[in-house]
């Protein structure tokens, strides 16, 4: 196991480096969206139940389903992979951010109004600082999901360490076939603890102190 | 006076005695004994309250009684029986607990919750439904109402109620409660003591009541337990005696200043004469009874219900519209039990356009009226009596008590 | 009478309006409602489309053999009973023909492999996860609870599909094999869902139990699991969609289900066997997502 690791050490981290790549760009695309979503959400009252309908109904749908109806339009390969992973990683942020942007107090809002801060500078230096926390938290789970969704993608060629799993499975029988599903298997479950820990990183710097639990 | 140990000698007893001795309670790992060697007696049916600051172990003392918590050492006696004799589970199926907020589980009604320690003893299903009916008949709910509601469907003091018909339910002996109305506003706090001290009246339970307000224990207690830490009695003692004579300088700082002012907590109405104006009943023809209000020149109407419950005080100008005289929901007019402290009249006096108060005696009972003249003419009296008790005192003694000025002179009443 | 100011200060909740209508009815919330509802109608919307467009649209040979009816869903009923007429209630009870009895299931078909396998894994899940859940609250074993919980949360990352193929390069492929990575995979949340249910109860209603004397066990069935159950559930309901995801995966290892029309769908490249198997696939999550809800609002106790 120790040799074909150091074999392929190089091809390994190169796909684990496109694996957290691919994660994280998704992830970066589907927090915007998610966040812009919740601003728009955030202010028709009504929008909110749909928006959780939506969002719950979207996180039922098994990822190899919609890999299946992306398909047909996005062909194979990566670009398929990207879609599935950041509509996926939309949600978790999307449900977070709703819920962080309706708690702040609207007595802050109002004060802010009356400081003469216009919608945008409300939103960029009240609302979502504040929400940020709760955002956050749903962007964090959001990796971690994505993490196993990638591997699916792998399937239709997405990049990542998800094609060894695929390779191991299509190799069964060779004695190589369990080492490329375990490199595959636990490669990503690597790559998601230190995705973690970054993103615990990330919260310790951009999550105001006065605020932090 | 207040009831003590020596006056109950009129009313049944259903308590038993409990005894500590030299109970110690040690935390592995610590230094001082949460608990240091308790030793203490609670006469049959009496209400002995523990006070003291918080983590003096008062809450410790009482849950060593029901076994929750298991003392490192010494003995607890019920009727001069071990508790260790028979097992933990037994033995507090025969010790009511009642604890803050009443601890309801949410997922049983009413009628469950009163039902599960009587259930556990194996009753029947029909003398356990009788006894919680009586049960929440005796706490002032009416069962018909409220017997299959979830406690998330009833108010703070309803709940509270329910815990307490909960503690009663197997009718044990002792009963121990622990901070028992810690969680609901003042006036309802007021009430559900009136309702304990009336409840308690008619039983004679021992009941051991943890609190950490001075003003609750004086009220309740026949005596009262204030523990230093490591549970060290500060003194144990009646409430009159421990307002007149604090053992030492810390329980005249726990007691606290204005002790005058607690010396109307202290007084309980009962003690008062109270005014017997016209009443009538609901459904009586409304004619004679304001003919009779007239002439013994009374205001106002006390209406009572088949059961002598006061249910509606209207002025007379109010009654004269209908042609019966008619009761309300009961629950909508303020009374106060007989033994609510002068301090509990004045409040409610003040929350009502009356000036006065209706007292009630036992299950709700009309008694009287109380109103503010008599209240301020006693503590005229009682001030004075009290200012010639600190004079006399202080020709005995040439010194006035050790920088303790306000030191309470002995309630004077009675 | 309103003259001595009505203080009824004790009474916040008055007669006659209760809080949800009907008295002791569980608090049902407008998002559950629509959670409750949308869903169905959608599937059906959705599958009542799939139909009309299988009956009605021009299929190829290989579409034709790969979407064929009694390969999505077929029933031997006919042929073990063959005289059951439901309809005929002169004879009520059918004939059995023995003879074809250990012939195959009664229910076969793709849609009923994926539910069989969903189903099966979750009653194994709920069997294992709920117990050991409640033994990690108990006792020495409550030390654990923390890193179970961690574990279970780190869980998520680790990829279904990496399991599966691990299992089976173990195992070999089949039912059971499948079986195995799904309820594995599903354990998780069920597992944190049941401590922290549990650890979540009121510590003064559990001191209440033991107070008014229940024994540990009494407690434990009449206060801890009772009131952690909607917690449980939950669980339970997030379980399911796991698992009824990753049985869209278990083609890929001979167990059957869905996700076969959809692997013969993108190796063949043929569009209409891809869509017709992620549909498939996702309307009986939907489904099951479903059922979890209803399951979850029917377990509720009153009361909560």
């Amino acid at each position: 196991m120790w040799n074909f690791v150091k074999e392929r050490w190089d091809l390994i981290l190169y796909n684990a480096l496109q694996h957290a790549n691919l994660v994280f760009q998704a992830v970066l695309v589907a927090t915007i969206v998610a966040i812009l979503l919740a601003v728009v959400v955030n202010k028709f009252r009504m929008l909110e139940s749909v928006a959780n309908t939506l969002s719950a109904i979207g996180l039922t749908v098994p990822s190899f389903a919609l890999v299946g109806l992306l398909l047909p339009v996005t062909k194979i390969g990566a670009t398929t992979a990207f879609i599935c992973v950041a509509f996926y990683a939309t949600l978790p942020i999307l449900r977070n951010a709703v819920v962080g942007f309706s708690q702040v107090d609207a007595t802050l809002l109002e004060s802010a109004k009356g400081m003469g801060m216009t919608e945008l500078g409300i939103l960029m230096r009240v609302r979502l600082p504040l929400a940020w926390p709760v955002i956050h938290a749903g962007v964090r789970t959001s990796v971690q999901m994505s993490m196993g969704i990638a591997a699916i993608a792998a399937y239709v060629l997405g990049p990542g360490l998800g094609g060894y799993i695929f390779t191991g499975l299509t190799q069964a029988g060779n004695e190589n076939a369990v080492r490329y599903a375990l490199v595959g298997t636990v490669g990503i479950v690597f790559v998601a603890l230190i995705a973690d820990l970054l993103m615990l990183l990330l919260g310790r710097l951009t999550i105001s102190k006065g605020i932090r639990a | 006076m207040t009831e003590t140990g020596g006056t109950n000698s009129d009313r049944a007893i259903s308590g038993a005695e409990l005894r500590l001795d030299n109970v110690v309670k040690r935390y592995p790992g610590q230094k001082v004994a949460a608990v240091d060697s308790l030793s203490l007696t609670v006469p049959a049916g009496e209400i002995v309250t523990f006070v003291g600051p918080s983590g003096c172990g008062k809450t410790t003392s009482l849950k060593m009684i029901n076994r929750l918590i298991e003392p490192t050492s010494g003995t607890i006696l019920i009727d001069d029986q071990d508790i260790r004799s028979d097992s933990a589970t037994s033995l507090r199926r025969k010790i009511g607990y009642v604890i803050q907020g009443g601890s309801l589980f949410p997922h049983m009604t009413v009628a469950t919750n009163v039902g599960v320690v009587p259930k556990m003893l194996g009753w029947d299903s029909a003398k356990i439904s009788a006894r919680v009916d009586e049960l929440l008949d005796l706490v002032g709910l009416d069962p018909d109402r409220y017997r299959d509601r979830y406690p998330r469907e009833l108010s703070g003091g309803q709940q509270q109620r329910v815990g307490v018909a909960r503690g009663l339910a197997a009718d044990p002996p002792v009963i121990l409660m622990d901070e028992p109305f810690g969680a609901v506003d003042p006036i309802t706090r007021q009430r559900l003591q009136d309702e304990l001290i009336s409840i308690q009246r008619e039983l004679g339970k021992t009941i051991v009541c943890v609190t950490h307000d001075i003003d609750e224990a004086i009220k309740l207690g026949d005596r009262i337990l204030i523990l230093q830490e490591g549970a060290q009695i500060a003194q144990y003692d009646t409430p009159e005696n421990i307002l007149a004579a604090p053992a030492n300088d810390f329980v005249a700082d726990f007691v606290g200043a204005g002790s005058t002012l607690k010396q109307l907590s202290l007084t309980r109405v009962r003690a008062l004469d109270l005014n017997r104006p016209t009443t009538a009943r609901v459904g009586d023809d409304t004619a004679p009874v304001m003919q009779h209000a007239e002439q013994a020149g009374d205001e106002t109407v006390v209406v009572l219900d088949d059961r002598d419950r006061p249910v509606a005080w209207p002025w007379l100008r109010q009654m004269r519209n209908n042609p019966t005289v008619r009761g309300e929901p009961r629950e909508n007019l303020l009374t106060i039990d007989q033994a609510a402290t002068l301090n509990d009249a004045l409040d409610t006096m003040l929350t009502s356009t009356h000036s006065k108060v209706i007292v009630t005696g036992d299950r709700d009972r009309y008694l009287g009226v109380l109103d503010f003249e008599t209240v301020t003419d006693h503590m005229r009296h009682a001030e004075r009596e009290a200012a010639e008790h600190v004079e006399q005192a202080q020709r005995e003694n040439g010194v006035p008590g050790q920088g303790r000025h306000e030191r309470t002179p002995e309630d004077s009443h009675d | 009478m309103t003259e001595p100011t009505p203080a009824v200060l004790d009474e916040p909740i008055p007669e006659g309006h209760e809080p949800s209508g009907k008295r002791g009815a569980r608090v049902i919330t407008r998002e559950m409602v629509t959670m409750l509802t949308v869903p169905p109608i959608l599937v059906a919307a959705v599958f009542g489309g799939f139909v009309w467009w299988r009956q009605t649209a021009e299929l190829d040979v290989v579409e034709a053999n790969q979407l064929r009816w009694s390969l999505l869903i077929n029933s031997r009923f006919h042929e073990v009973f063959p005289s059951w007429n439901p309809m005929d209630w002169h004879a009520p009870f059918p004939s059995w023909n023995p003879a074809t009895w250990y012939d195959g299931p009664l229910l076969q078909g793709l849609i009923w492999e994926h539910v069989l396998l969903t189903v099966v894994s979750a009653v194994i899940v709920v069997a294992i996860a709920v117990p050991l859940g409640v033994m990690l609250t108990r006792g020495g074993l409550k030390v654990l609870a923390p890193i179970v919980v961690g574990i279970a949360n780190a869980g998520q990352a680790a990829p279904s599909v990496g399991l599966i193929v691990l299992l089976f390069l173990w195992l070999d492929g089949g039912f059971w094999t499948a079986i195995i990575a799904l309820s594995l995979y599903g354990i998780l949340p069920v597992l944190r869902n049941t401590i922290v249910g549990i650890q979540g109860v009121d510590p003064t209603l559990v001191e209440a139990g033991r107070g008014i004397g229940m024994t540990g066990w009494m407690t434990l069935f009449k206060v801890e699991l009772p009131l952690s159950v909607p917690v449980i559930m939950a669980g339970v309901r997030t379980s399911l969609v796991l698992i009824a995801g990753t049985a869209s995966l278990a083609c890929f290892i001979d167990a059957g289900g869905l996700g076969e029309i959809l692997q013969t769908g993108i190796s063949l490249f043929k569009f209409s066997l891809m869509v017709t198997g992620a549909v498939l696939i996702a309307l009986l999550a939907l489904l099951i997502e479903w059922l979890g809800r209803v399951l979850e609002l029917l377990t509720r106790p009153k009361g909560i």
